[in-house]
């Protein structure tokens, strides 16, 4: 069997007796990206914390790659590139020196960081800014900053706290880019985010905190069928046939000419379904353009679970 | 010192010596206290029939003895409390080293910054005496070096609590109040032993200062290593 290289056991986190994360459990497997959502005050941040050694008093066991984050600190802290919620740098320091001085405390090289520094400036479009002190930049461009101080060492393990927050719309696509990028060399990521419409965009697999308690974990689809949302195919045609129906198989929500979305009813065959539209359309005279199964839509799932965890 | 407290004492002390707070220290503080010597009337500095009035160098020292605790206490107290409320700190203690290293850093630069600044009013005071024909005696050499190493630990003892109260506290307004009424009152402390009746020696009171600093410097890596974030 696989070491998971994130293992959280029991986490339970509480401030003057009120508790923020209870009893919390999950495994990361080696280069999947895990996305951590939930409301406001749900304890991600907590979470995030404890795992990046901010946070060192708790009850359970945290550990990355078998490093305890506590006992054996160090060692776990070498393997993960952390961005907080808020990212702090010191006002005197300009953006190059404050990379610097991050890198060459994470123990790279100085031949390392006067390639990797530069590098990772351009890919995020601050090269201009590397000489600008770190208080003159903007909060995107702070944000941009924490992201590559997380970056610079390569990390075995990506901890990033909102990452997506401040970003204008190209670079939140950059940093996606970025994520499976890192993800296909093997690197690990744990993030969270508020923009769930990024979280499905990019994670492999998604944990659901509310209220300090994540009791759902998995991939989109394992959690829709958790939660028994329904499944739904979209179908498009390029030649729409005069008598053409599909409302024997699910309900039929017409989008715009040619274009609809079927619910499909609890235990369907989505394979045969799928099989029995295109055979239908082809009889019809019809053409299809495309034909799937939906996105699931991680809003509704949230919405969901969050109704569940308050009933 | 390791690799990672040598470093990041000389980024601090690049920090240190860019920030404005160093030219006030360095050059206008013993520039505006030369001035009050000279603004100040003669008599200000009789010290009665047959003692040669007060030289530039030992108001300078006074002034400086008097001030030096106070300014590296609240240096450092207000640097650790105002970084530690942007979350700069975050992204060291993340990082693989040991955190006290961050403290310990910050505790060298400061007592290395302040000493300098010290060791510039001084030697203001004796270029001034030196212009005015005042000459340098031995005796006057031996107690500005004397208050000098006295000077030294002061501001070592005061660095080290200043940290110490950095460390504890949320809100700048806390520390300064906790620096003004505790910080520069510890220089007291190694005298303590003089008061009981033992005799005045320099080197013990030197000595106990280093203990207490040492001792008050390890609590601060101690507490800043334990603070959650």
């Amino acid at each position: 069997m696989v070491t998971p290289l994130v293992r959280v056991v029991g986490l339970t986190k509480a401030y003057y007796g009120r508790p923020v994360v209870s009893d919390v459990s999950f495994d990361i497997e080696e280069g999947e990206i895990f996305g951590y959502i939930g409301p406001n005050g749900a304890g991600k941040t907590t979470t995030l914390k404890v795992l990046a050694g901010l946070i060192t008093k708790f009850e359970g066991e945290v550990t990355v790659a078998g490093a305890n984050v506590v006992k054996n600190r160090e060692k776990a802290h070498a393997m993960i590139g952390f961005l907080p919620q808020a990212c702090g740098f010191q006002n005197w320091r300009t953006v190059e020196s404050a990379l610097d001085a991050l890198g060459a405390l994470s123990g790279v090289s100085s031949e390392l960081r006067a390639k990797r520094i530069p590098e990772l400036l351009e890919r995020f479009e601050l090269s201009a800014a590397r000489k600008k002190k770190v208080k003159e930049l903007s909060g995107g461009m702070t944000q941009k900053l924490g992201l590559i101080q997380a970056l610079l060492h390569e990390p075995k393990l990506l901890v990033l706290d909102e990452p997506l927050e401040g970003l204008d719309p190209p670079s939140r696509n950059l940093l996606k880019e970025i994520l499976r990028e890192r993800q296909r060399a093997g690197t690990t990521v744990l993030f969270s985010s508020h923009i769930l419409s990024d979280v499905e965009d990019i994670a492999d697999r998604v944990g659901i905190l509310n209220a300090g308690r994540m009791t759902t974990s998995g991939s989109l689809r394992e959690l829709m069928t958790a939660f028994g949302l329904p499944l739904e195919i979209d179908v498009e045609l390029a030649v729409v046939p005069e008598r053409l129906s599909f409302e024997d198989l699910g309900t039929v929500h017409p989008r715009k000419r040619g274009e609809s979305r079927i619910v499909l009813p609890d235990g369907t065959d989505v394979d045969q379904t799928i099989h029995t539209i295109i055979e239908r359309t082809l009889a019809a005279g019809g053409r299809i353009r495309a034909i799937g199964l939906a996105e699931p839509d991680l809003d509704e799932l949230f919405a969901q679970y969050v109704k569940r965890g308050r009933a | 010192m390791t690799f990672a407290t040598r470093l990041l004492v000389r980024d601090e002390l690049i920090g240190f010596a860019k920030s404005k707070a160093m030219l006030v220290l360095w050059l206008v503080l013993p520039v505006l206290s030369l001035l009050g010597y000279f603004l100040l009337p003669a008599e200000a500095f009789d010290r009665g029939a047959g003692v040669p009035p007060l030289s530039a160098t030992t108001f300078m020292a006074f002034v400086i003895s008097s001030i030096s605790g106070t300014v590296a206490a609240l240096l450092i107290s207000v640097d650790i409390v105002s970084e530690k409320n942007r979350k700069v700190y975050e992204l060291y203690v993340i990082r693989p080293i040991r955190p006290e290293a961050i403290i310990w850093a910050k505790f060298l630069s400061v007592f290395a910054c302040v000493t300098v600044g010290c060791v510039c009013a001084l030697l203001i005071g004796i270029t001034a005496d030196y212009f005015r024909g005042q000459p340098l005696t031995g005796g006057l050499i031996y107690d500005a070096f004397k208050a000098n190493v006295a000077m030294v630990f002061v501001i070592a003892l005061a660095t080290a609590a200043g940290a110490f109260i950095g460390v504890i506290s949320k809100q700048i307004v806390v520390a300064v109040l906790l620096c003004l009424y505790g910080a520069q009152n510890l220089a007291i402390i190694p005298m303590i032993p003089v008061y009981f009746g033992f005799p005045e020696k320099f080197w013990h009171v030197m000595v106990i200062a280093t203990v207490i600093t040492l001792l008050i410097q390890l609590g601060a890596g101690v507490m800043f290593r334990r603070a959650q974030y």
